[in-house]
């Protein structure tokens, strides 16, 4: 057992646990919906995803170790990589034509200072604080929506190895300030 | 390239727009063909998923139709036989009394639970489950050549592909606590490293039903 009732949802899971399955999905159902309507952007679509998502989720149970990180950041990736994998297998991959709001800052307190103020979250919170805010916003957007260095590229006409050498140098900066 | 902090600098930011998801596809298929045996590169992941699962927060929860848990229930488990689960009862009645006197039971081969191609066919393969895995062996044919795989999906009813791993010469065993009835088991060949993207992308060379036992 562990301090994360998500994680203990998950290794009973992992011993096919039906009930403890039916109880992760009442717990992060509606969360991973969440993931899958904005990155994908139809109820239809999404609810396709979230199937899929569930599946990978019973299968692959055994595979998550509490010692890595916390159960709901494992079903967020879970999530997100498939919702990416249906991304860039659209064949006109298109940029959402309002998309450019989400590069503006974001000077809602709510988005990062919301988070539960507790250790490693808190510290990561903190260190998103330190970025620039239109560079914490590129990021932002690049991880909700599940934009490509060729997506963001196009959306603000710089060339491809400016966007990545951008935010590129938001990761280091990230990571330096994590490792302090 | 070669220098070793180089690398482990390059492989960091790798990770890193992986789990941003910036990659074009390409990209991000030569990864996940690392992640299947590459560990040290699976823990950057996931200590990449950690730092940016701040951004976590600006994905605001949105409910799913109300019928959304009982489809996923369905496909992933189809009503069993009822004298199936009796039986089941009595037989598990039946080893706790027998282990009750036996300390030491000597433990009973893997059953087999499927076989994957034609009994003549040239290529075959076996999955047998031992009450902790599945474990899947070629029996017959020979090893992918030079530069792909065989790599082996589990797939339930309706759902797509999940991939299981890599089958050499060795067994592939997949940690998996009962072998699901019904669930479809098959190979691909792929390229050296599996399916690039999470979905069979070569021709189907075997596949087999999962039989109870």
């Amino acid at each position: 057992m562990t301090d994360d009732p998500v994680a203990n949802l998950l290794m009973r899971v992992a011993r096919q646990d039906r009930a403890a399955f039916r109880a992760l999905y009442a717990d992060t159902g509606a969360k991973l919906m969440g993931v899958l309507m904005r990155m994908l952007g139809t109820r239809a679509e999404a609810e396709d995803a979230l199937q899929e998502v569930f599946t990978r989720v019973w299968l692959r149970a055994g595979r998550f170790d509490a010692a890595r990180g916390r159960g709901m950041t494992w079903l967020i990736a879970i999530a997100r990589n498939h919702a990416i994998d249906r991304l860039r297998a659209r064949p006109d991959a298109p940029v959402a034509a309002d998309g450019t709001a989400d590069l503006l800052p974001d000077t809602r307190p709510s988005a990062l200072t919301g988070l539960i103020a507790q250790g490693e979250a808190r510290r990561i919170a903190d260190c998103f604080a330190t970025l620039p805010p239109d560079r914490a916003a590129a990021l932002r957007a690049a991880y909700l929506d599940g934009r490509s260095y060729a997506d963001l590229a196009a959306q603000h006409a710089v060339p491809l190895n400016t966007m990545r050498t951008w935010l590129r140098r938001s990761l280091l900066a990230l990571r330096e300030c994590l490792s302090q | 390239m070669t220098d070793p902090h180089d690398t482990a600098e390059g492989d960091d930011l790798l990770a890193a727009e992986y789990v941003l998801g910036v990659l074009a596809l390409s990209d991000r298929a030569g990864v996940e063909a690392r992640l299947k045996t590459d560990r040290a590169l699976a823990a950057r992941v996931a200590a990449w998923e950690t730092q940016l699962s701040a951004l976590n927060d600006g994905f605001a929860p949105a409910p799913a139709a109300p019928d959304l848990l009982p489809r996923i229930e369905a496909r992933l488990f189809p009503q069993p036989r009822r004298w199936r689960a009796w039986v089941g009862g009595a037989l598990t009645a039946a080893a706790l009394s027998l282990a009750a006197l036996v300390l030491l039971p000597l433990p009973p081969p893997a059953p087999l639970v499927a076989s994957l191609g034609a009994p003549d066919a040239a290529l075959r393969f076996e999955a047998r489950h031992d009450g902790a895995a599945l474990i899947l062996t070629r029996t017959a044919g020979a090893a992918a050549p030079a530069g792909q795989a065989h790599e082996a999906w589990l797939i339930a009813p309706d759902a797509a592909p999940v991939a299981l791993g890599l089958i050499t010469d060795v067994s592939l065993r997949v940690p998996y606590p009962a072998a699901p009835e019904g669930w479809v088991l098959a190979v691909s060949l792929e390229p050296a490293g599996g399916a690039p993207g999470g979905a069979p992308t070569g021709p189907i060379l075997a596949t087999g039903t999962i039989t109870g036992f």
